[in-house]
């Protein structure tokens, strides 16, 4: 049953990502940037699913530090794992459309450098329960770093509107914004990309869970096996 | 006459503005292609390493029933 889900959800990604793949092949070249900006309609959805998976991560800790049960610790991780993969695609991508735009490959300004920061806590936090062999000391530890990384994430989305920024500012769903109705529906819209790739995040999500159970199976036999 | 008329424009825009432009625009089609390319290779590699684990799994848990099974027979 679980199996044939995650193919349904596979094959329905995969479907609106080809639709989607074809309608923005077809639209014109933004005047000022030329080809280059159509990597927005993936750079954006990269950042949000990545801010979905760590909003998914804190709420996951937060009841694992008050319920005790080990099952929000492995949602937890395996969320955060997908999350950083997607944060690194946004992060690459980013890099690649500033170097045609801005002429250089990175920013120091504090959208960036806050999202690099993101990126880095969030992968600390898998190292950290790497370090540590005590599975509830480790789940504990990660549980908190996790929310601690979880702040960061507001500071990524409001750093457009609070600094000035060499990135710009917002331009979907905005009073500033000056994106055209038709293409952030590409994004946004019932069948846009943004919902394509939260449905690939939630299928590695649940692959990642699957293997998680998988290695407390194995700990659990190890433990028996220490037992004779 | 409006200043920007086609006919004007075109007076204005040399076969070398032309070749930069196009240089501009394929230039841009590239990087394009590279940072969709490199955003799902990102994700492919991931893909790959749970596959990787899934079978490292797999493996383990087969060889520690085995091993187990193989203790209680004793």
């Amino acid at each position: 049953m679980r199996n044939k889900l995650l193919y349904v959800l596979a094959g329905v990604a995969a479907v609106l990502l080809a639709r989607n793949i074809y309608l923005i092949a077809g639209l014109p070249d933004e005047a000022a940037q030329g080809a280059i900006f159509k990597i927005i309609f993936f750079h954006v959805p990269l950042a949000i699913t990545a801010f979905c998976c760590g909003t998914v991560a804190c709420i996951a800790s937060i009841l694992y530090l008050v319920k005790k049960d080990m099952k929000y610790d492995t949602v937890a991780v395996s969320v955060t794992e997908v999350g950083l993969a997607f944060l690194a695609g946004n992060l690459i991508t980013g890099s690649i459309w500033a170097r045609v735009i801005w002429g250089i490959w990175w920013a120091w300004d504090v959208r960036l450098t806050s999202a690099l920061v993101c990126w880095i806590l969030y992968a600390s936090y898998l190292m950290i329960r790497h370090a540590i062999e005590e599975p509830t000391q480790r789940a504990t530890l990660a549980a908190v770093v996790s929310i601690f990384a979880f702040l960061d994430i507001p500071i990524v989305i409001l750093s457009i509107r609070l600094f000035r920024t060499q990135h710009p500012g917002p331009v979907f769903l905005s009073s500033t914004g000056s994106f055209p109705h038709d293409w952030t529906m590409i994004i946004f819209g019932p069948l846009g990309n943004q919902l394509a790739l939260l449905l690939i995040a939630t299928v590695m999500t649940m692959v990642r869970l699957g293997q998680e159970q998988s290695q407390r199976e194995i700990d659990a036999l190890r433990r028996e096996a220490h037992a004779f | 006459m409006h200043l920007f008329s086609p006919i004007l424009l075109a007076q204005a825009v040399s076969p070398d503005d032309i070749q930069r432009e196009y240089e501009r625009l394929q230039h841009n089609f590239h990087f394009l292609s590279y940072g969709l390319i490199v955003a799902w290779l990102v994700l492919a590699v991931y893909v790959m390493m749970m596959v990787g684990r899934e079978r490292r799994l797999k493996r383990e848990i087969a060889s520690l029933k085995a091993m187990l099974e193989e203790r209680q027979h004793k």
